[in-house]
């Protein structure tokens, strides 16, 4: 009998417990996706509907929202802007990244422990307090309002560095001893031995630096000025909602929203295997 | 093919300890040297330091007649087998076989033709595409030695290469190591703690301890001649018995006398004795088990009890505890001995070794 009845309580319990967590995952889950849906049934409103309480789906779909953005705006110009310079900023970071974690997690010296704890000490520094020296030496190189200045003042990432590694010191030291008795030199060594066995760490990396670089918004709007080197959430605003508080289209504003996250979203879903295992700190080695 | 001489290296790390202490060590073309000591003596310091993995605190290494100190692993041409294989995860069989002349831009062809004759040589043909996950230890083993016998290296390394394997699969390695030696003539440094493997595999031998090189021989000197206590301990299993004992003269004759008896001192051991004025002093003696025997009362050098007694099929290992101590007898004789029995024991005169008991350098083998 109490076999049963404990057979029975813990069904229920289990029962409770799954539909507790659905409850949960599913709330968080409306609560995470509503901003996004909620966009995407916006761009295809008319102006008025979007301030609608009462609308929640478009009466008729609006595609020509769309068609505006893609063909009658500067979107898909700064699209590019943001995408090619996200991949060259990204490329950097990654090569100056892996080089300095190889150095932290491989090479013996002596100031390796200092190095590291400079390094997490920048990682503290208000991003806000290094704008205005970020912003002098820019001037001085002559390189304000241009790509060359968005780039260079992006080359080095510390969260990419710790992230790597993270990732590096699951890698037993010897293979990279192998290598080097192989003859290989540090550079061969961290590129065929060490990459190749940490790659969703260098994924989840630049996924992250891709989609953070292709956002960003405060500082390349502090050092740009012109259009041609606007970066898409500075287009984005410039487009739309500058120097304006009143009649804004949201409905144009919501399309060009959905088409710019376009690129990230693909990317995301060609690299999400890889993404989730770099952040569990996952690294493909076992044993 | 390579001449490896270590002058006066050291070992400091930067909290001061010494891992090595001014060794010094010359390693002719073709040798098969091992370096043997317990856990942290240096052992594997000191081929890490030779491979290049390790700098140098002190000290000079040469190979072949060139200082190579200062000289980055890659441009030392030795190869080198690591006590867990390091083989890399990301590649097959072929490629990890491969890296190497892969890296010295060595043509495609020529590369497949050196890594079909090595992964032949080693048994590996159809194993080839496999990744080193799906390959059990003894694979793993073959594929390291494979990767540092493709590039004819003037030297090969190997940190405790068979440590990882069971004892069968140990045996069987073992064999294809010396035979790999034989074909390959070239110079080994063979790195190990099991004594087994660096007597058998040895043509010289470097036994070390806290740092500091102990005794430099082949295995059979190594064997007989040990040069203090710890050589003479640490070579040879079961290790060797050690007892006191006191230099006695007796009618123009030198003994040893134990508490229980007295050990006639050898003609060529006596003269050494007495050069070094021990009559009358106590020394340290050491007796392998295999030269303890059975004997009657009368003629015995220790009484004692049987303690264990161990069967190894065509020989027995006898524990006995005596008034000088733990005795261990190696005997062809198997008949059992029951524990508590008591037992008379001597031993072969002519193999006692005497030692300094301040010093422990040996006094006479």
């Amino acid at each position: 009998m109490n076999t049963r009845y404990s057979d029975k309580r813990s069904l229920s319990v289990r029962i409770l417990s799954i539909i507790g967590k659905v409850l949960i995952l599913g709330v968080t889950s409306m609560f995470t996706a509503f901003p996004f849906v909620w966009m995407v049934l916006s761009m295809l409103k008319t102006k008025t509907e979007v301030m609608n309480p009462n609308s929640f789906f478009p009466a008729v779909p609006q595609w020509s929202n769309i068609t505006k953005v893609l063909f009658d705006s500067n979107i898909p110009k700064y699209m590019w802007n943001s995408t090619w310079v996200s991949i060259v900023i990204v490329a950097i970071q990654i090569v100056t990244g892996a080089m300095l974690a190889y150095a932290l997690v491989f090479l013996k010296f002596r100031t390796n422990k200092i190095l590291f704890t400079i390094v997490m000490a920048t990682y503290m520094l208000p991003v806000a307090a290094t704008y205005i020296p970020s912003y002098i030496i820019l001037a001085n190189w002559n390189m304000l309002d241009s790509f060359r200045g968005i780039i260079i003042s992006s080359t080095v990432s510390i969260f990419g560095i710790f992230l790597l590694r993270q990732g590096f010191m699951q890698i037993p030291k010897g293979l990279v001893e192998a290598a080097r008795m192989d003859g290989a030199t540090h550079w061969r060594a961290l590129w065929e031995v060490v990459c190749p066995m940490t790659k969703s760490s260098f994924i989840t990396f630049g996924l992250m630096n891709f989609i953070s670089t292709y956002n960003n918004y405060m500082w390349p709007s502090l050092i740009t000025k012109t259009k041609d080197v606007y970066l898409v959430s500075q287009g984005l605003r410039s487009e739309f909602l500058a120097n304006t508080a009143v009649n804004i289209d949201w409905a144009l504003v919501m399309a060009s929203s959905a088409v710019v996250i376009v690129p990230l979203l693909v990317l995301f879903a060609f690299t999400q295997k890889w993404f989730i295992n770099g952040i569990g700190g996952e690294t493909g080695i076992k044993g | 093919m390579a001449e490896i001489i270590l002058k006066s290296i050291t070992k400091e790390y930067e909290n001061g300890f010494q891992a090595v202490k001014g060794i010094n060590l010359e390693i002719k073309d073709n040798e098969f040297v091992i370096l043997v000591g317990p856990s942290g003596c240096g052992k594997s310091t000191t081929l890490r330091m030779i491979a290049g993995l390790e700098d140098i605190s002190d000290g000079e290494l040469f190979i072949d007649g060139e200082k190579v100190n200062d000289v980055a692993p890659q441009n030392r041409d030795i190869a080198m087998v690591f006590q867990n294989y390091a083989l890399y995860p990301h590649m097959t069989v072929y490629q990890n076989i491969a890296y190497s002349l892969k890296i010295k831009k060595v043509p495609k062809d020529e590369i497949d033709k050196r890594v079909k004759e090595v992964a032949a040589s080693l048994g590996l043909e159809d194993l080839l595409d496999r990744r080193p996950g799906q390959l059990s230890g003894g694979q793993k083993q073959r594929v390291a030695m494979g990767r540092a016998i493709i590039r004819k290296p003037k030297a090969f390394l190997m940190d405790e290469p068979l440590s990882n394997l069971d004892a069968k699969l140990r045996g069987q390695m073992r064999v294809e190591i010396a035979d790999l030696y034989q074909r390959l003539n070239t110079t080994f440094i063979y790195v190990t703690h099991d004594q087994t493997e660096a007597m058998t595999l040895g043509t010289k031998i470097v036994v070390m301890k806290d740092g500091e090189i102990q005794q430099i021989d082949n295995p059979t000197n190594l064997f007989n001649y040990p040069e203090n206590k710890f050589v003479a301990g640490f070579i040879g299993t079961p290790t060797m018995n050690f007892f006191d004992a006191t230099i006695v003269e007796e009618n123009g004759n030198l003994y040893l006398e134990t508490q229980d008896g007295k050990i006639t001192v050898t003609e060529a051991k006596e003269t050494k004795l007495r050069e070094g004025n021990w009559v009358g002093k106590k020394v340290v003696v050491g007796i392998r088990p295999e030269h303890v025997m059975l004997d009657d009362e009368a003629h015995c050098a220790f009484k004692g009890e049987v303690n264990v007694f161990e069967l190894l099929g065509s020989n027995a290992i006898v524990y006995i505890d005596t008034a000088e101590g733990r005795i261990v007898m190696n005997t062809p004789h198997v008949k059992k001995h029951e524990h508590g029995e008591k037992i008379y024991l001597s031993v072969l005169e002519e193999k006692l070794h005497i030692f300094d008991p301040e010093t422990e350098r040996t006094i006479t083998n």
